[in-house]
């Protein structure tokens, strides 16, 4: 399943750096405390090590940017076809929700205007865009399945989108900022529909490109 | 690497003597002395109280959370506990615990002789606890970063007292930090380039608390014109923005973090020699890192919410970059570390304390949860799995718990028998070292497998999914730990106040020989 933000590839390289650069550092500690050998270091070596972590901080920049870039062009290719009379099928996007935010639950506008509480309807694979809006406090937005969390700010609409899964299912949608006592059931259900509904409920998978 | 000035920097051997400052201390005295070790002691102990009641709030809370479904505890209750537990653990404890081991310190490391305007501390300790009685009385369930709308609509009749709380508390800390920045300047008179470490960093941490703290105070004032409908700065549904309070907030919020980190850092880098018998590794490199982290703690904040609409294009570019770069300051420290612990042979006199365990685990803390940071400033993984997932939490009770909070028992264990004349029991020192490695790192650890499956923070109930609540079960038996380990703490430290080893006239010998079994500690 395509992730929203595409970030297989580049979020495991970042953890596997991550490790890494733990495991260094842990285990130049453990050698400095409990290896018999001592290593007076020259000061050029903290020059070599910043200079590591410049690149590192490069290298994170660059391909963070690379990949969100890359998910916000698809807004820009909505905005383009916006205002225009176009075909179905040639819209950016399979399908359009308008979501509303509020003290505690989500509603799923249709482009129908069915609207539905706490469930998105969706096919298999489908490109979604949701247009979420809060008229009430801060509340989060976030789709473990699709890898993808946005704050929605009262009075500030914005858009997320996603690539649904392939496998029909109930996943899970939920508000991941305190917006007050009922946050905790603050939750909804991207349903994706198929030939062979499962009742299972998941958080959903890591996200990947497989 | 020996410097001609290093011995100067290190601020010489310890000088204060072993005496039982607190067996000699009247209520009067603890109270009202201008004496900075009464009032470092004053704050140390209201501290470690603070501490017990944050961390009861954790065990309360966590007990709820160790089953999915709700128990004994409703979203309100739970909310009240989970604010105070915040509020006290960053307010009353991480902050006010380091800053008073440093008030102990700094007179003697400095040789200023003196807590200069000690009557300055003397208010800022003061009006914290005042802050503290409010808040507890007006009893908050928004969180400890009470983000409008919502913290405007919820609370009680008594919430006003609340946010006038959150305004003491940012008096208090400007206080602190204009002591702690005055002392480093008194200090600096002397010449830069000799001030001890520990010089440099309570001027860094005066200018982080001097240059934040107001606007705390001012998104305190605001917040409560804002309920008492004076104002609207704060609320969209009469004309604010929450945009007002987030870049407000958080301009306070960001440094706020390093208010704990820097002294405990600073307590790194003046006990460590000591017990070493030895300079740091390079002087230089340890002011250069505390300059740079003290200008980039000012810039970073808008990562703090990062995901809403308004942080995009150049800005939220920008604070990645920035907010990558604090990566720098922080490995300058760490590097420094273990090179100065790896030079030269390690004596045994340190290798048999407890403080020096202390020391190394917290350095490891700060590694642990330092380095997954790297994923945290990416604006791509925080938007997927980071954001306001338990991953933070891990992420800053790692660093707090895990690196502030063991520097400051570290630092407490080596002051005692300065305060009290007496040794701590080893024995109980060590199981409470064990206890709290365990804890800390069972929790911490679970926090960020939460993390990395969604599972959001501020809940009270959540879904039975095995990922999620295996995990959580787990998480609870470490935070029980962690309070077990802090009774043995308090116990070995109140017994042995009057039934301890009588200290000898240098606790802290330096040997590199294991056959000294008469120096003290002693296993």
């Amino acid at each position: 399943m395509e992730n929203a933000l595409g970030l297989m590839g580049g979020q495991a390289t970042m953890i596997a750096i991550t490790v890494f650069v733990m495991i260094l550092g842990l285990g130049a500690l453990l050698a400095a405390v409990f290896w018999p050998k001592r290593w007076r270091m020259k000061y050029r070596m903290e020059v070599i090590f910043v200079g590591l972590l410049a690149a590192m901080v490069y290298y994170a920049d660059w391909k963070s940017t690379e990949i969100y870039t890359a998910y916000q062009k698809d807004f820009r290719a909505e905005q383009a076809v916006s205002g225009q009379v176009v075909e179905k099928d040639d819209k950016a996007f399979d399908r359009t929700l308008t979501v509303v935010s509020f003290q505690w639950g989500f509603a799923f506008l249709t482009e129908d205007n069915e609207i539905s509480r706490n469930a998105a309807v969706v096919k298999p694979n489908e490109k979604v865009l949701f247009n979420i809006l809060s008229n009430d406090v801060i509340h989060g937005f976030n789709i473990p399945v699709a890898g993808i969390t946005a704050e929605i700010d009262p009075g500030e609409p914005r858009q997320v989108w996603i690539r649904a899964p392939q496998k029909p299912g109930k996943y899970l949608i939920q508000c991941v900022n305190y917006c007050g006592v009922g946050h905790a059931q603050m939750k909804a259900w991207l349903v994706v529909e198929g030939e062979v509904p499962t009742a299972k409920m998941t958080v959903g998978e890591k996200s990947n490109g497989a | 690497m020996a410097h001609e000035l290093d011995i100067e920097r290190m601020g010489g051997r310890p000088h204060w003597t072993p005496e039982d400052v607190i067996g000699n201390m009247s209520l009067k005295t603890l109270m009202f002395s201008n004496d900075y070790r009464h009032i470092a002691l004053k704050g140390i102990l209201t501290s470690l109280v603070m501490l017990a009641l944050g961390g009861t709030f954790a065990i309360i809370f966590r007990t709820e959370l160790a089953l999915p479904d709700i128990q004994f505890l409703s979203a309100r209750p739970y909310m009240s506990l989970m604010t105070l537990h915040g509020m006290f653990m960053v307010f009353g404890f991480v902050i006010p615990i380091v800053i008073s081991i440093c008030y102990y310190m700094m007179p003697k490391v400095l040789g200023t002789e003196r807590l200069i305007w000690a009557s300055g501390a003397q208010w800022s300790y003061w009006t914290l606890i005042a802050g503290a009685v409010l808040l507890i009385i007006s009893r908050p369930d928004f969180t400890w970063t009470f983000y409008p709308p919502m913290s405007l609509r919820v609370g009680g009749g008594l919430i006003w007292m609340g946010y006038l709380a959150i305004v003491m508390v940012a008096i208090s800390e400007f206080l602190a930090g204009a002591v702690l920045l005055k002392n480093a300047l008194e200090a600096a008179k002397k010449g830069w380039k000799t001030m001890p470490l520990m010089g440099w960093a309570m001027a860094a941490e005066g200018v982080l608390l001097v240059g934040s703290t107001p606007m705390l105070g001012v998104v305190g004032a605001v917040m409560l014109t804002d309920w008492l409908e004076v104002t609207a700065l704060f609320d969209p549904a009469r004309g604010g923005s929450v945009m007002t309070f987030m870049f407000s907030f958080w301009f306070y919020g960001h440094p706020a973090v390093y208010l704990p980190l820097v002294p405990a850092i600073a307590i790194l880098y003046t006990v460590l020699p000591w017990i070493l018998g030895r300079p740091m590794w390079s002087y230089m490199s340890a002011v250069t890192a505390f300059i740079l982290l003290t200008v980039l703690s000012f810039v970073v904040y808008p990562h703090h919410f990062q995901p809403a609409f308004s942080v995009s294009g150049w800005l939220q570019r920008t604070t990645q970059i920035l907010t990558l770069l604090i990566f720098i300051p922080s490995t300058l420290h760490v590097f420094n570390w273990i090179a100065t612990l790896w030079s030269d042979p390690i004596p045994a006199s340190a290798r048999r304390s407890v403080v020096f365990k202390f020391f190394i685990s917290a350095i490891a803390f700060l590694i642990y949860g330092g380095v997954t940071a790297y994923l945290n400033a990416q604006i791509s993984v925080d938007s997927n799995f980071i954001h306001n997932t338990y991953w933070i939490p891990a992420h800053f009770h790692a660093m707090f718990m895990g690196f502030v909070g063991q520097m400051a028992v570290a630092g407490i264990y080596y002051l005692y028998p300065y305060f009290t004349g007496r040794m701590y029991n080893q024995a109980m020192a060590n199981t409470h070292f064990w206890l709290w490695q365990v804890g800390i790192f069972t929790k911490v650890t679970m926090m960020f497998a939460l993390g990395y499956a969604y599972f959001p923070r501020w809940v009270v109930d959540y879904l039975d999914l095995p990922e999620w609540s295996s995990s959580q079960l787990v998480l609870t038996g470490g935070a029980y730990l962690i309070g077990l380990g802090f009774i043995v703490f308090v116990f070995n430290v109140a017994w042995s106040a009057r039934s301890g080893q009588i200290s000898p006239a240098d606790p802290w010998p330096v040997e590199h020989e294991d056959a000294a079994a008469s120096a003290v500690p002693a296993e």
